[in-house]
C-alpha cells in the first residue's frame, strides 16, 4: 500500500474508517515512519484538546433565558382550556414589573426635560426636547391620547412653544 | 433515538407547559455555552449567542419533530448562530474577555495536577486557543464538535447539514492547520 492520504489517517484517529481500509492501513502504518508521524501529531493535538477547559454556563443562565421567554408571546399551537393559565413557577417576571421599569425610563426623561428648560435657553432647549421627543416615540410608539406617553409628548410639545 | 426525559418536556412544553422548556434549558446550558464559548472566544458573547439559541429554539420547538435528536437539533441552532455570529464591538470591548463568572470544568480533576503539570497544560491550552482563533469559523466549528463535544461524524453531519465525506476532509483540515499554527506559535515564544 502506498502511503494514504491524510484524511484516512485522521478518520482512523476518529474510528471512522470501515473495517478493510482499517485492516491496511493497521499493515501500513508500523513500516512508514511518515505516517506513523503523522498520526502521533494528530494523538498530540487530541491530548491538547484534553487538557483545555470546558466551560459551564455561567449563574443564573436559565432563569435569564427564561425571563426572556417570558417577553416572547407563547408559542405554544394548542390553545389553553379556559380559565387556566400558563403555568410560571417563578420563571416570568411580572408584566407589572416591566412596566414600572418603562415609568421610571419615563421619569427620568422627563425629569431631565424639566431641568432643561430650566438651565437652559431656546435653541439648545429644542434640541433637547425633539431629541427626547425622538426618543419617546420609539419607546411609547402606540401611546394612546391621555396615557401617559401622550401626556408626556403633550408637555414637551407645550414647553416647545415657548 | 430521542432521550426520553426530552420526550416528555418536549409533549409537555407543546402542551402548554413552559416550565418544561426550562428544564431542557438547564440540561443542556452547559454543552450549548462550551460550544459557543469555544466558537467565539469570549465569555460575554458566548452568553449572549447562547442565550439566542435556546430564544430560538423556544420559538421553534413547537415545530420540532421527535424523530431527530434534541441535542443534535440544538448543537445546529448553535452552530449556525455563532456562525453568524457578528461581534457587538461596544458590548464586547466593554466586558472584554474576563470571563467573570465562569466555571470551568476540567474533566479529570481528581488527579490533582501538580504546578509545573498545571504551567505546561496551561501554556498548551493557551497555543491551542490561539490557535483555533485563527481558523476560519466553518473549521473551528467542525473540530470543536470532534474533539471537544467528542461528536461522530455522523451526528457532525447531521448538525453541520453536510455529508460525511466533507466531514471527514474538514476534520483533516482543521487538524493540519491547527498542527501548524501551533507549531508557528512555539517558534515564536520559546
Ligand atoms: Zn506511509
Amino acid at each position: 500500500m502506498s502511503c494514504p492520504k491524510t484524511e484516512l489517517i485522521s478518520a482512523y484517529l476518529d474510528e471512522e474508517v470501515r473495517s478493510g481500509d482499517r485492516a491496511a492501513l493497521e499493515n501500513h502504518l508500523p513500516g512508514c515512519a511518515q505516517c506513523e508521524a503523522a498520526l502521533l501529531d494528530m494523538r498530540s493535538l487530541r491530548s491538547a484538546f484534553a487538557k483545555t477547559d470546558r466551560h459551564q454556563a455561567p449563574y443564573g443562565f436559565t432563569t435569564r433565558v427564561m425571563a426572556r421567554t417570558a417577553e416572547l408571546k407563547s408559542p405554544s399551537p394548542h390553545p389553553l382550556p379556559s380559565g387556566e393559565r400558563i403555568k410560571v413557577r417563578g420563571w416570568f417576571i411580572p408584566f407589572s414589573i416591566r412596566f414600572a421599569e418603562a415609568a421610571v425610563l419615563l421619569m427620568v426623561i422627563f425629569v431631565g426635560i424639566m431641568a432643561g428648560s430650566f438651565m437652559t435657553n431656546g435653541s439648545s432647549m429644542a434640541q433637547t426636547a425633539n431629541l427626547a421627543s425622538s426618543l419617546s416615540l420609539d419607546l411609547f410608539d402606540a401611546a394612546p391620547p391621555g396615557s401617559l406617553g401622550g401626556a408626556y409628548l403633550a408637555m414637551t410639545e407645550a414647553s416647545n412653544e415657548k | 433515538m430521542q432521550n426520553s426525559d426530552d420526550l416528555d418536556r418536549i409533549n409537555r412544553f407543546k402542551n402548554g407547559d413552559t416550565a418544561a422548556f426550562g428544564e431542557i434549558v438547564l440540561a443542556y446550558q452547559d454543552k450549548i455555552y462550551n460550544l459557543c464559548r469555544y466558537m467565539l472566544g469570549n465569555a460575554h458573547d458566548a452568553e449572549d449567542a447562547a442565550q439566542d439559541v435556546f430564544l430560538k429554539a423556544y420559538q421553534a420547538l413547537p415545530r420540532f419533530q421527535p424523530d431527530a435528536s434534541l441535542y443534535t437539533w440544538l448543537y445546529r441552532i448553535a452552530a449556525n448562530t455563532c456562525l453568524d455570529y457578528r461581534k457587538k464591538p461596544v458590548f464586547a470591548s466593554l466586558f472584554g474577555d474576563s470571563g467573570e463568572g465562569e466555571r470551568l470544568v476540567h474533566d479529570r480533576a481528581s488527579d490533582a495536577p501538580s504546578p509545573e503539570q498545571l504551567y505546561h497544560s496551561k501554556q498548551i491550552g493557551r497555543e491551542l486557543q490561539i490557535s483555533l482563533g485563527k481558523l476560519s469559523p466553518k473549521l473551528r466549528a467542525i473540530i470543536v464538535l470532534k474533539e471537544i463535544e467528542e461528536l461522530s461524524y455522523e451526528e457532525i453531519a447531521e448538525i453541520l447539514a453536510i455529508s460525511m465525506g466533507t466531514v471527514k476532509s474538514r476534520i483533516a483540515r482543521a487538524r493540519e492547520e491547527l498542527q501548524k499554527s501551533m507549531q508557528k506559535f512555539r517558534e515564536q515564544n520559546p
